[in-house]
Formats: structure tokens, C-alpha cells, sequence
């Protein structure tokens, strides 16, 4: 119980500071609306082009399901939770893992609660704002204002930020073996870019690889794109499903690699 | 100006040897950066799979907007990686150190730094622009093109860093506003070109010129067209100059934070 406790502090400290820090910066939030303009915001504009070209519907799917699956993935996309390699990276680069590890504290759990509190103000300033602007022009689609979306959505979104700061943590770890964890970020990145239905929208992808965003953490990590769709409706309990397994799997891995990490990592002083 | 030219040869040639010192670091940034890209190719090609051809624009030009993409980002970010860092010089003093350089302002800052993996850019740029000369059996006037084009992106892309670079006098801690401006000029040069029409594409050619490094080189190759080609030398001619002026100006906004620093 005082475990709990001490944990509990030390996540309401990290947030705490961290939105304070938010506060303190707030170009940050230019970044992030910049970034969610230029991607997300041109983005729908090509989108309300191509589907006005074949007369509003596409695969069986309209501009508004798009729209907004669309906005859930540049939205998620500004926590930046996929940073969280990058630190890790650093830390083992310039010795700062040495000091992070003689904390009382444990460094991945510190690490992952950093990175939601980076990205958190930016988060929800940028996602209220957009989603006003985003019911005022395309409006809401049926799917969203059913009961069971609000619940299965958050449950949906937990789920994604777990898994994805557990797939990037892997990728993060990799630092205390190769020198460079750069290109595998990028490829990581570029897989969940793809099977995340960021540029292409899940409703638009061909079978074989709807059946590998399915299937796959890359695709899981992003199922917050699947909401809109009609069929979240039956299938959200086995999306979820996919995700919970993932989210095991990966939570070993990164426990495993963590535990050889520590033995890996040597202290040169200085 | 041979003297300046000669000085930047051999500032390039000491980046590239310090980069390869590591050489694991070195050739798996080049690799992964040229796998990485092949992302937005699957990508594009997919949503003319789904959506069909939208102005015009079949898969083979999707290869070849990549490509000239990534050659214009290769080739500055590889020969002038230091122009992206100028938001940490300005914010850290270090710019000092370059004001005082009796070199080329902008050419010294420029090359001051490599980015490694733009070298995979180029190589990955290259390969897709030589896929699409193969795919659409171009013809010697188009390869003449694809290689004009090619120099045109790139000085378009050179402005536009500048452009955006230049804002690191104006703020305070301007690396996020840059990355925010950079994005906003360089993302919507990878989307599919034929989707742009309209008010967006005039915005995107004349106001922020991201169709300039990207979708206009493909039509011209594509169409071989001389309105296009005479169009995109003008703008770039434009934004070139401009970048110079805007540069200059925001120079002299630069107050020094009195940091001490010698070498790199």
C-alpha cells in the first residue's frame, strides 16, 4: 500500500511539473497546433477533394468517418509519446542513465509518466480546439454519439498509450546495446504510420494489410482510429482484446530487456 | 566566391570524415533513413489503389515525388545540415563564433554540421527518380528535365530552410517554431500531387512552396511542359532572393548572450 502511495506521489509530481513547465513555454503549443495543421489540417482538405471527386463515398465510406478517424491519429500523435526512445537514448549516451539509476525510483516507470506529462497540455488544447473546429465543418458521425462510444473509446485510448510507450521503450532500450537507435526508430515509426491510419485511413486500406494493422503492435497501438467506424460496434471487445495481448507481450519484453539492460550498462565516471 | 566554394568543399569533406569515424552509426543512418522513405511510397500507392487516379497522377509519379523530395532534402540537410541548427546557436551564443568567421555568413553556418542520414535521402531520392525515368521510358529531353527539375527543387528547398531558419533571431527559444514552420512547408510536399487543386494548390505554390519541390518537377517531366518548368525557375529565383533579404534583416536581430565558445 505505501508503494502505491509513493507511486501515486511521484506521478502526480512528474505531471504536475510538467504542466507547469508547459505553462512556462508556451511555443510548445505552437509546434503542436503547426504540426496538427500541417498534417492533419491539409490532410482533410485533400480528403474533402478526393471524396467530392467520387461523389462522397469511398470503400463504402464518407468524408466525416475519414475526417475524424483521421484527427484521432494526429490528435494521439501530439501526446509524442514515441519520444520516449529518444530520451532513453540520450540517457544512455550522455551517462545520464547513471544518476536516473541511483534513484530510488524505478527508471522506466519514470521515463514512460515523463513523456505523458510532456505531451499532455499540448494534448488536450489542441484536441478541444480541433474538435470544435471539427464538429462546426464536417459535424459527428452517428457511430460517436452512440452509449458505448465514450466508454470503449477511453478504454481503447489507455490501451494505445500503454502499448505504444512499450513498443518505443524497446526501441529505446536497444540504445544500451547498438550505438544508434535511430534507424530502427524510424522504421518503427513509419510502420505505425502506416498501419495507424494516419495519411490513409484504415477504411481505405486493402484487405491484407487491414488484416496486418490488425494483427500487429504497430496497428493495435492506433486502434483509436477504429472508433468511427461502424463496425467498432461489434468488434471493439476483440480490438481491445488484440491490444491487452499486446500490451503482455511487450510488457514482458520490455521487463526482460530492462532487467538485461542493467547488467549491460557500465559506468565510465567523469 | 571560388574561395568560399573552396572553403565549403572542405568544411563537407571534414563533416562526412568525422561522420564515418562511427562507421555502424554511419551506414545504418544511411540505410535506415533510404528504407524509412519507401514508407510514403506504399503509402500513396495504396490510396490510388483505394480512391483511384486523381489528376492524373498514376503510381510512377508518386515514385518520382518522393524521390525529388528526398533528393532537395538529402542534398541540403547532407552539404548544409548546419542551417537546422541555427535555432541552438542563437539560442545557446554559439552564434558568436560565426559572426566572427571571416567566411560567408550562411555559408560557414551552413556547413558547419551533417546530417548523416540525408546521404540515404540522396541515394534513396536518386534510385526512385532513376525507377521513374525506367517505368515511364523517358526520353533524353526528359531525363535533361528530370535533372533541371532537380536543381530547381533544390534551390526552392534551400529557401525555404533559410526562410524558416531565419526565424531563430525572432524567438527566443525558436527551435519549436521552426520545427512547426519547417513542417508545415515540408509535409505537404509528400502528399499526393494530384490532389492538390485549386485554392490549396495556389496557396501551396505561390504562399508556402511545397508543390515547388515536389508535385511541379513531376509535371514537368510527366507533361513535359515548358509553362511549368519557366514558372518554377521564376519562383525559385524569387524565393532564392528573397531568403538572402530575409536572412540578412533577421541577422541583424541576433544580440549575442555572451557565450563563450571556441572551435565547434
Amino acid at each position: 500500500m505505501k508503494e502505491i502511495h509513493k507511486k501515486i506521489r511521484l506521478i502526480n509530481k512528474i505531471l504536475k511539473t510538467l504542466i507547469k513547465d508547459s505553462f512556462q513555454y508556451p511555443h510548445r503549443l505552437v509546434i503542436d497546433t503547426f504540426t496538427v495543421i500541417a498534417r492533419c489540417g491539409v490532410l482533410l482538405v485533400l480528403y474533402w477533394f478526393v471524396f467530392k471527386l467520387n461523389n462522397g463515398i469511398i470503400n463504402g465510406t464518407t468524408f466525416v468517418f475519414t475526417a475524424w478517424s483521421i484527427f484521432f491519429y494526429f490528435s494521439f500523435s501530439t501526446l509524442r509519446l514515441h519520444e520516449v526512445s529518444k530520451w532513453m537514448m540520450d540517457d544512455v549516451r550522455t551517462g545520464n542513465i547513471e544518476m536516473l539509476f541511483s534513484k530510488p525510483i524505478s527508471y522506466l516507470f519514470y521515463r514512460m509518466w515523463w513523456q505523458i506529462g510532456m505531451g499532455l497540455y499540448s494534448f488536450f488544447i489542441v484536441t478541444i480546439l480541433a474538435t470544435i473546429v471539427l464538429i462546426f465543418i464536417v459535424g459527428l458521425p452517428q457511430t460517436m454519439m452512440i452509449g458505448i462510444f465514450i466508454p470503449t473509446f477511453v478504454l481503447t485510448f489507455v490501451c494505445a498509450i500503454i502499448l505504444t510507450l512499450f513498443l518505443y521503450s524497446i526501441v529505446g532500450l536497444l540504445a544500451f546495446w547498438i550505438e544508434d537507435i535511430n534507424p530502427v526508430f524510424w522504421i518503427v515509426d513509419k510502420a505505425v504510420m502506416i498501419l495507424g491510419g494516419s495519411y490513409l485511413p484504415i477504411a481505405l486500406f486493402p484487405v491484407f494489410m487491414y488484416k496486418i494493422a490488425l494483427y500487429s503492435p504497430f496497428g493495435a497501438s492506433k486502434f483509436i482510429t477504429h472508433t468511427v467506424y461502424d463496425s467498432w460496434q461489434v468488434d471493439w471487445y476483440k480490438l481491445v482484446g488484440i491490444q491487452l495481448l499486446w500490451i503482455i507481450l511487450l510488457g514482458l519484453i520490455v521487463y526482460f530487456m530492462f532487467k538485461k539492460a542493467q547488467k549491460k550498462v557500465s559506468v565510465n565516471g567523469g | 566566391m571560388m574561395k568560399e566554394l573552396y572553403f565549403a568543399l572542405y568544411a563537407i569533406k571534414k563533416n562526412i570524415q568525422s561522420s564515418a569515424e562511427l562507421r555502424t552509426s554511419f551506414l545504418m543512418n544511411i540505410i535506415g533513413m533510404a528504407i524509412n522513405n519507401t514508407a510514403f511510397i506504399f503509402l500513396w500507392v495504396f490510396f490510388i489503389k483505394s480512391v483511384g487516379v486523381i489528376g492524373g497522377w498514376q503510381p510512377a509519379d508518386i515514385i518520382a515525388l518522393q524521390g525529388f523530395t528526398a533528393v532537395c532534402f538529402g542534398i541540403i540537410y547532407s552539404v548544409g545540415g548546419g542551417i537546422e541548427k541555427l535555432a541552438d546557436y542563437t539560442a545557446s551564443g554559439a552564434f558568436d563564433r560565426f559572426m566572427l568567421s571571416p567566411k560567408n555568413l550562411l555559408i560557414r553556418i551552413a556547413t558547419s554540421a551533417l546530417r548523416v542520414s540525408a546521404i540515404g535521402d540522396v541515394i534513396f531520392g536518386v534510385i526512385c527518380l532513376g525507377i521513374y525515368a525506367f517505368i515511364i521510358h523517358a526520353s533524353i529531353y526528359q531525363v535533361l528535365l528530370i535533372l533541371l527539375a532537380v536543381i530547381i527543387s533544390t534551390i526552392v528547398f534551400l529557401a525555404a530552410v533559410i526562410v524558416i531558419y531565419s526565424m531563430s533571431f525572432y524567438f527566443v527559444d525558436a527551435s519549436s517554431v521552426t520545427y512547426g514552420l519547417f513542417q508545415l512547408f515540408f509535409t505537404p510536399a509528400m502528399f499526393h500531387g494530384g490532389a492538390f487543386q485549386g485554392i490549396i494548390r495556389f496557396i501551396f505554390t505561390f504562399f508556402i512552396p511545397s508543390l515547388l519541390i515536389g508535385t511541379l518537377p513531376v509535371e514537368i517531366v510527366r507533361d513535359v511542359s515548358l509553362s511549368k518548368l519557366l514558372l518554377a525557375s521564376v519562383l525559385a529565383i524569387f524565393w532564392f532572393m528573397i531568403s538572402i533579404k530575409i536572412f540578412n534583416r533577421s541577422v541583424k536581430k541576433y544580440e549575442s548572450s555572451n557565450f563563450m565558445t571556441f572551435g565547434n
